[in-house]
C-alpha cells in the first residue's frame, strides 16, 4: 500500500525511471568506453554528447582502422556491441555513428584473411535488430500510375479501371535470419546494415558522412586517396553487387543533395559518386550508370546559378 | 571608388530610385539621406506629406527602399513601427488592398530575417501571413476575385515557408508545410506549384528522414495515397512529368534526372523508359534517348530490346564510338552465341575509343572482346577456326588483366577460358584466386572449383570444396551445388549416398514451395 502514497520516494523513481535508466546506462557505457580510449573529455557525460564528441570519435576511428582491429577479442568491437544492445535509443545511434568505417574497414579486409569476428559481430547484431523490427518483412514501394486520381493530381479521365496498375517494387527484399556470417550472405547484411544507417542519417554527424563516402569511395577505386592515411596504397577492388550498391546510393544521394550545409561533405560526395560512376562502367552495370549519372547531373545543376533563380525574392518595385 | 565616398553613396549615384504612389513620384534622394542620418520618423513623415500616405503605408515603402539597399536591419527597424501582428488581426476579408499592403509588410520582415539568418522567426512570420490569407479566404482563394498583387505575394509566401523551415534545421515541420501548401488552394500557377512539388521530392527524396505517409483521413477520397517517402517523392516526379508532356509546365531536365535515380534504386527502369518515350522531340538527342532506354532495358534484363536500341544509336551515321554504348552492346552480345561475333565489333570499338580521359575503360573493352570472343569460339563451324578464337580471347582476357590486376571478373573468365580449353592447371590457379579475392561471397566461385578439381579426377577434393560452399551459402541457393555434390558422390561410386544428397534437394525444393510467397522472389532454389 505504501506505493500508493504519492509522497513516497518509489512513486517519484517510477515516474522517471526510464530516463534515469537510461542515463545512468550511458554512464556505464562511458566508464567502459574510458577504460579503451587514451582520453574522453570530461563533458562527454550523455549519450548525445557521447555521439557528437569529435575527439571520442575520432579516437575510435583511428582504432578501428588499425591494422589488428576487428578481431573477436577487440576491446572496441566487444564495447560497439554491448553498446548497441543497451535499450537507450540514443546509444544505438553512437554505434549507428560507426557503421561507415566499420563496414568500410570489414569489406576492404575480406581479402587478407585476418580475424574479422568482432567487425561481423558487430553487423550481424545490426541486421538482427533490423530482421526483428521488419519482422522479416520486405520493404516495397508503390509506382503509381497516373490514370487513377492522387492526392496530388487529378485523373483526366475517370474511368475506373478495376485493377489499379500499380507496379510493385521491392526495394529490400525479405531477411531469413543469420547467425553467422556465411559469406554468400555478406553483402546483404552488410547492406542491411547501411539500410539501417540510412534510416536514422539525419541524426548522424557529418564526420560519419565523409567516413561514408571516403570508403564509398575506396570500394569503386580500390584506392585509398587520403594521403594522410598510413595505407595510402592501392587497396583491392570489392564486388559491389546490388544489394550493397542500392543502400551506398541512397546514402551517397543524401550527402550530395541533402539539406545539410557541409561543403566538406559535398565535395567529398561528389567525389564518392563520380568513383561509382566510373566503376558502374567497369561493372557495365546499366542500373548503376542510370543512378550515379543521374546523380552527378543533378549535382552540376544545383551548382549553376542560373538555374538557382529564387523566386521568392521581393519585387523590387518603390511603387504602392 | 573615391576615398571619401561610402558605399550607400556609390549604391545611391548609381541607380536613380523614386517612390511612387497616389499617382504622384518623389526621387528616394532626400529620404535616404534622412534614413541615413537615422531619422525614422523624419523620412516617414516626407513620405506621407509629399505622396499622401498613410503611416503603415509609408513605413512599408521606407521598409522595401532600405530591403533594396541591402540594409536589412535597418528594414527591420523600419518595419518595427508598424504593429503588424496587430494588423493582421484586424484584417478583412472585404479589402483585399489594405490586406495586401499588411502582409507584405510582413513578408518584407520574413524576408529581411532570412537574410540575416534568422531562420525559425521567419519562418513564423512567414506561417502567420499563411494563416492570415486562410482567415481571408477560409473556402481557398477564388482565382476570379483575387487581386493579382495580393497573389503573388501569397505565392512567394507558400513557396517560401518550407524553405525557411529547411533553412532553420525544422525537417518535420518542413515536411508538414510542403503537404500543407501542396494540398491546400493556394491558386498557385503551374510554374509555382511545379517548383515546390519538385523541392518537396527532392526533399523527400534526399532528407534522410521518413515522415510517414500523410494523414489526410477522409480527404483522400478514394484517391491514391502514398505511404512512404520514397513513393511520395516519386508520385510527386510523375505528376511534374505530366505537366511537362502536357505542356504546363517548361521542360526541366533536373526533374528526369531525380525520376531517373529514384526509379533505378526501385529497379523500375521501364517506368522511365515510358517517360522518355513520351518526351516530345528536341529534348534529347535522339541517340541519347536511345541509350538512356536501351540501360533502361538492360537494367531489367530485357536485352533484345536493349540491343534494336543500340543497333539504332551506334549505326555509323549516328554515334559509332559512343563509349557506354558500345560497352553495353558488346557486354548483351557476349551473353548470346549468336550475337558474339556482333559483339567483337563493338569491343574492338570500344577499346580503340578509350583514349584520353577514357582510357580507365581499355580494360573493361579487352574483357569485353575476350568475352565475345569466347563465346563465338562456342559455334564455330571448325576446329581450326575455335582454337584460335579461344586462343584470341584468352590473350584478350590476359591483356585486360593487366590493366585491372585485380579485377574479380576477369579473373574468374579466365578460370573459366582455361578451364574450358582444358589448361587446367592456370584454371585451378585463376579458380582459386578468384575464391581469395571474392572472400567466397560468390558461388560459381566455389563452383568452378569444385568442378575444375573434378575434372582432374580429384573427386574427395571437389567434394570438400562443395562441403566448404555449402557452409557458405544460404539454403535457398543450396540447390545447384547439392545437385553437384550428387554428381561427385555418384563419380566417387557412393550411389547410396548422392541418393540421400537428392532427397535432401528434393526436400529444400519442396520447402521452399510451401513457404513461396508473391514476396519471395528473391529466394526461390535455384537448381
Amino acid at each position: 500500500m505504501s506505493s500508493s502514497n504519492p509522497g513516497s520516494p518509489s512513486a517519484t523513481a517510477t515516474s522517471s525511471s526510464s530516463a534515469s535508466s537510461f542515463s545512468s546506462k550511458a554512464h556505464s557505457c562511458i566508464r567502459a568506453l574510458s577504460s579503451i580510449l587514451s582520453t574522453v573529455p570530461s563533458s562527454v557525460s550523455s549519450s548525445s554528447s557521447l555521439l557528437h564528441d569529435p575527439t571520442v570519435s575520432s579516437q575510435i576511428s583511428t582504432l578501428l582502422r588499425d591494422p589488428d582491429s576487428g578481431s573477436g577479442e577487440n576491446d572496441l568491437c566487444r564495447w560497439l556491441y554491448d553498446t548497441f544492445h543497451s535499450p537507450d535509443p540514443e546509444l544505438k545511434l553512437v554505434v549507428l555513428r560507426f557503421v561507415p568505417i566499420v563496414a568500410g574497414i570489414y569489406l576492404s579486409r575480406i581479402a587478407s584473411r585476418k580475424s574479422l569476428a568482432g567487425f561481423e559481430a558487430i553487423l550481424l547484431a545490426l541486421y538482427a535488430h533490423e530482421t526483428t523490427a521488419r519482422d522479416g518483412q520486405p520493404i516495397s514501394v508503390n509506382v503509381p500510375d497516373l490514370t487513377q486520381p492522387s492526392i496530388y493530381h487529378e485523373a483526366k479521365s475517370s474511368v475506373k479501371t478495376q485493377a489499379t496498375e500499380l507496379n510493385l517494387a521491392v526495394i529490400s527484399p525479405t531477411l531469413e535470419p543469420h547467425g553467422t556470417m556465411r559469406s554468400s550472405r555478406r553483402a546483404r547484411i552488410v547492406g542491411v546494415a547501411l539500410e539501417l544507417y540510412y534510416s536514422k542519417i539525419s541524426q548522424m554527424p557529418v564526420s560519419s558522412k565523409l567516413e561514408f563516402c571516403e570508403f564509398c569511395d575506396i570500394w569503386a577505386t580500390g584506392i585509398q586517396n587520403k594521403p594522410s592515411s598510413s595505407s595510402s596504397s592501392k587497396q583491392k577492388t570489392i564486388l559491389l553487387p546490388w544489394e550493397l550498391l542500392q543502400p551506398s546510393l541512397r546514402i551517397l544521394g543524401h550527402c550530395l543533395l541533402g539539406a545539410h550545409k557541409s561543403k566538406k561533405l559535398y565535395e567529398a560526395a561528389s567525389m564518392a559518386t563520380k568513383s561509382l560512376y566510373e566503376r558502374s562502367l567497369h561493372d557495365i552495370d546499366a542500373k548503376a550508370i542510370l543512378a550515379t549519372s543521374s546523380l552527378l547531373r543533378l549535382e552540376k545543376m544545383a551548382l549553376d546559378p542560373k538555374l538557382n533563380v529564387d523566386h521568392t525574392e521581393i519585387d523590387m518595385s518603390l511603387a504602392l | 571608388m573615391a576615398d571619401d565616398e561610402t558605399p550607400s553613396q556609390t549604391q545611391e549615384s548609381s541607380t536613380a530610385r523614386e517612390f511612387s504612389a497616389n499617382g504622384t513620384s518623389m526621387s528616394t534622394t532626400d529620404v535616404e539621406a534622412k534614413l541615413d542620418k537615422g531619422n525614422i520618423e523624419e523620412a516617414e513623415s516626407s513620405l506621407r506629406e509629399r505622396l499622401s500616405l498613410n503611416s503603415e503605408e509609408a513605413r512599408t515603402l521606407l521598409g522595401r527602399l532600405e530591403y533594396q539597399r541591402g540594409n536589412v536591419e535597418a528594414a527591420l527597424r523600419v518595419l518595427d513601427g508598424i504593429d503588424l501582428q496587430a494588423a493582421i488581426q484586424k484584417l478583412q476579408p472585404s479589402s483585399q488592398q489594405a490586406a495586401r499592403l499588411v502582409l507584405e509588410g510582413v513578408y518584407l520582415k520574413v524576408k529581411s530575417l532570412q537574410k540575416l539568418g534568422k531562420f525559425a522567426e521567419a519562418a513564423q512570420d512567414c506561417a502567420n501571413i499563411l494563416d492570415a490569407v486562410g482567415r481571408i479566404f477560409p473556402q481557398g482563394i477564388p482565382d476570379a476575385q483575387v487581386e493579382s498583387k495580393l497573389q503573388e505575394m501569397i505565392s512567394k509566401a507558400v513557396e517560401l515557408l518550407p524553405e525557411l523551415l529547411k533553412q532553420a534545421g525544422k525537417y518535420q515541420e518542413a515536411m508538414a508545410a510542403y503537404r500543407r501548401v501542396l494540398l491546400n488552394p493556394w491558386n498557385l500557377d503551374n510554374d509555382c506549384s511545379g517548383r515546390i512539388q519538385k523541392a518537396f521530392a527532392v526533399f523527400l527524396l534526399h532528407s534522410g528522414l521518413e515522415a510517414g505517409p500523410p494523414s489526410l483521413g477522409a480527404q483522400a477520397d478514394g484517391a491514391y495515397v502514398p505511404k512512404n517517402n520514397l513513393e511520395e517523392a516519386i508520385l510527386l516526379l510523375l505528376v511534374l512529368m505530366r505537366k511537362i508532356h502536357h505542356g504546363d509546365i517548361q521542360w526541366d531536365p533536373s526533374v528526369l534526372d531525380h525520376l531517373m535515380y529514384a526509379l533505378s534504386l526501385c529497379s523500375q527502369t521501364p517506368v522511365l523508359s515510358k517517360q522518355l518515350e513520351e518526351l516530345k522531340p528536341g529534348v534529347f538527342h535522339r541517340t541519347e534517348r536511345w541509350n538512356l532506354l536501351a540501360l533502361c532495358c538492360s537494367g531489367v534484363g530485357q536485352n533484345k530490346a536493349a540491343m534494336n536500341l543500340l543497333r539504332k544509336s551506334l549505326h555509323i551515321n549516328e554515334r559509332p564510338n559512343d563509349l557506354t554504348a558500345l560497352l553495353l552492346a558488346a557486354k548483351i552480345c557476349s551473353e548470346d552465341s549468336q550475337l558474339a561475333a556482333e559483339g567483337v565489333g563493338y569491343a574492338q570499338r570500344a577499346v580503340d575509343n578509350a583514349k584520353g580521359v577514357d582510357e580507365h575503360l581499355k580494360g573493361v573493352g579487352l574483357r569485353m572482346l575476350g568475352l565475345c570472343l569466347g563465346k563465338q569460339a562456342k559455334v564455330s563451324s571448325s576446329d581450326f577456326e575455335r582454337s584460335r578464337l579461344q586462343n584470341e580471347a584468352l590473350k584478350c582476357l590476359d591483356s585486360a588483366l593487366s590493366f585491372e590486376q585485380d579485377n574479380p571478373d576477369i579473373i574468374f573468365e579466365l578460370g573459366a577460358h582455361y578451364a574450358e580449353q582444358r589448361n587446367l592447371n592456370a584454371a585451378l590457379r585463376f579458380a582459386k584466386k578468384y575464391i581469395d579475392i571474392t572472400g567466397g561471397s560468390v558461388m560459381k566461385g566455389w563452383r568452378l572449383l569444385a568442378l575444375i578439381l573434378s575434372a582432374q579426377q580429384r573427386f574427395a577434393e571437389a567434394e570438400v570444396v562443395t562441403d566448404a560452399a555449402l557452409d557458405e551459402t544460404g539454403k535457398w541457393e543450396q540447390g545447384p551445388l547439392l545437385r553437384l555434390k550428387a554428381k561427385l558422390k555418384v563419380s566417387q561410386s557412393r550411389p547410396m549416398e548422392a541418393i540421400e544428397t537428392y532427397c535432401y534437394l528434393l526436400a529444400l525444393v519442396q520447402a521452399q514451395r510451401k513457404s513461396s510467397g508473391p514476396m519471395k522472389i528473391d529466394s526461390q532454389v535455384q537448381i
